[in-house]
């Protein structure tokens, strides 16, 4: 699809806009103009669902790496589990611990491998009515551990444990041309 | 001849000596030294670092409700002792099988973490950013919001993705309030605005509403559907609910009508908010996401009688490093195609294309062993990686 002439200098002069999408239109605005030429959308998490937005680069020497959007964290104190996601951020947006009343209120033992399968369970809830469908996991877990029973009762509850790689705008020189993510509806 | 001689040894020497001295390196330390220097981390965290004087939130929602914590402790304390005791529930638990519900849990949260959450995920959105500016609040009322789909449910939680047929017909909002109390709801969408930027589209505004019964309330702004332009991503709609201290009149807003004005539709939060401050405040919050879906062709065309719009997202161009008169050890064909006009080469591979193609044929049939034709002798090596690009279908050919 051609973005027109016009449009082609405003690019130019655009400065780095981060975290704004900023969307072209393919008809010229003369012929109607009930929308403008550049539409912005805010959502700061809209690029990472289009899977355009960058994952921090720069920590390749770091094991495991930073390259993610999402993270699943798991830390266990002397008394509870607590099951997060962690944006690269360092923003922690969706949080499920033994030590929430409503949880704690259900379970027998805070440690036991029932609390790890509630937690593994409400996280997965929790993320899929925020809006986050994958993340990635870090953990190797033992066979018959209880980390693992929390694994996959995330993954049954439809979170999936790992994510898309970015999708890079390919040059009109280059050989191959990825299929778009965001052309599916 | 002697002379001659040692003159060539003589120099054989000077550039022995040259290659036996021992120079220290060009190479010198990349960057600051490592006392000196930063970290990634640390130097991103200098950039982006933000004077808490200055960049403070302000909280104006509603004051923490009430309770008697000493009690509710006891209370718990008390529960958790019968838990313990109970025999029945160890031996559930020591074979996993504990019956837990989620519906429970999550009605129990909505009781007493919920707020907490919803103010980090709302903030994780940007939605206080984007609606109010530099303040903040905690929703420490609950609605439950449920659009209605070919007799499903659809509810709204807290960035959910709910497609634009969904949501055609306006949602069952109910929420838990006393008799007396007013309240105001709103639907906003901060991010599909056509024409400005940093505007909204007022979705639904509905007012003085009587002890939580929506259907009672005053419809300010009528329901509109979400119609996310295609092309333009995932776009946030936010209900907000706002708690009255008196009633207002809402007139100057106030547009019921069947016709749709997306100009009387453009809205800002915080000039709405600024300008009923003493009277109203935040309380709820709920928000899901919606991108473009083919229902939406039709919308456009009936509803908001327009043709649709279609957008693109724009990425930043590729660098191309300035053009050098004798370019070394470039292949020819490659270095001049990146400083072609781009229109230009579009324009020569659609009329290939159009060449080959006959209105009234079918199209010639792709080769079974591309790489298996025969060059001719005299084709040179770059046209041949033309003709290859365009038999394998790499590259450009693609886009047109």
């Amino acid at each position: 699809m051609y973005v027109c002439g016009t449009s082609k200098n405003l690019i130019r002069n655009a400065i780095n806009i981060s975290n704004i999408t900023r969307y072209s239109s393919s008809a010229s605005t003369e012929d109607s103009p009930s929308y403008a030429q550049f539409v912005y959308n805010r959502n700061p998490r809209n690029l990472e669902k289009l899977r355009i937005a960058y994952k921090p680069a720069g920590y390749h020497l770091d094991k495991p790496g930073r390259e993610f959007w999402h993270k699943l964290q798991v830390t266990t104190s002397k008394r509870h589990v607590t099951a997060s996601v962690l944006h690269h951020t360092g923003m922690v947006p969706i949080l499920a611990t033994t030590a929430e009343w409503a949880i704690r209120k259900q379970l027998f033992s805070t440690l036991d491998k029932m609390a790890y399968i509630t937690i593994g369970k409400v996280l997965a809830q929790r993320c899929l009515e925020s809006g986050i469908f994958d993340m990635i996991n870090t953990y190797e877990a033992l066979p018959g551990s209880k980390l693992e029973a929390l694994l996959q009762n995330l993954i049954k509850s439809g979170v999936r444990l790992e994510e898309y790689p970015r999708y890079k705008s390919p040059h009109p020189w280059d050989r191959e041309r990825p299929e778009k993510p965001w052309e599916h509806y | 001849m002697s002379l001659s001689v040692t003159c060539l040894l003589k120099k054989q020497n000077r550039l022995l000596t040259f290659l036996s001295v021992r120079h220290r390196s060009q190479r010198r330390n990349l960057g600051k030294p490592i006392t000196a220097a930063q970290t990634l981390e640390e130097r991103l965290e200098e950039m982006n670092f933000k004077d808490p004087k200055i960049h403070f939130k302000v909280d104006i929602g509603l004051p923490q409700p009430l309770k008697d914590k000493k009690k509710e402790t006891a209370k718990r304390i008390e529960y958790l002792k019968n838990i313990k005791c109970n025999a029945e529930l160890e031996k559930l638990a020591r074979d996993n099988e504990l019956p837990v519900s989620l519906e429970e849990i999550s009605n129990d949260w909505s009781k007493t973490n919920a707020p907490l959450h919803i103010k980090k995920i709302a903030e994780y959105y940007g939605v206080y950013e984007h609606l109010f500016g530099d303040a903040y609040f905690l929703p420490y009322i609950q609605m439950n919001i449920n659009y209605q789909h070919d007799s499903q449910e659809v509810p709204v939680y807290r960035g959910n993705i709910i497609k634009p047929y969904e949501a055609v017909n306006s949602p069952k909002v109910e929420f838990e309030a006393s008799e007396k109390s007013l309240w105001t709801l709103m639907l906003t969408n901060p991010d599909g605005h056509l024409q400005k930027e940093n505007s909204e589209y007022i979705h639904w505004l509905v007012g003085n509403i009587p002890g939580g019964d929506v259907t009672k309330g005053e419809t300010i702004i009528s329901y509109l559907q979400p119609f996310p332009a295609r092309g333009t991503g995932y776009q946030r709609m936010i209900f907000v609910l706002y708690q009255q201290t008196c009633e207002i009149n809402f007139s100057f807003i106030k547009s019921v009508s069947e016709k749709i004005d997306l100009d009387k539709r453009t809205f800002s939060t915080f000039n709405f908010y600024q300008s009923k401050q003493d009277i109203i405040t935040p309380a709820g919050l709920a928000f899901y996401q919606t991108d473009w879906d083919n229902s939406l062709t039709e919308f456009y065309h009936n509803k908001l009688m327009m043709p649709e719009p279609i957008y693109e997202y724009d990425f930043p161009s590729p660098y191309i490093k300035p053009q050098k008169w004798f370019p070394l050890k470039e292949p020819f064909n490659l270095y001049m195609d990146k400083y072609r006009d781009e229109k230009q080469i579009a324009k020569e591979f659609l009329l290939r294309k159009l060449k080959k193609t006959h209105p009234f044929q079918k199209p010639e049939p792709s080769l079974k062993y591309p790489c298996a034709v025969p060059f001719k002798k005299s084709t040179p090596s770059w046209l041949k990686l033309e003709m290859k690009k365009e038999r394998l279908r790499w590259g450009r050919i693609n886009d047109y």
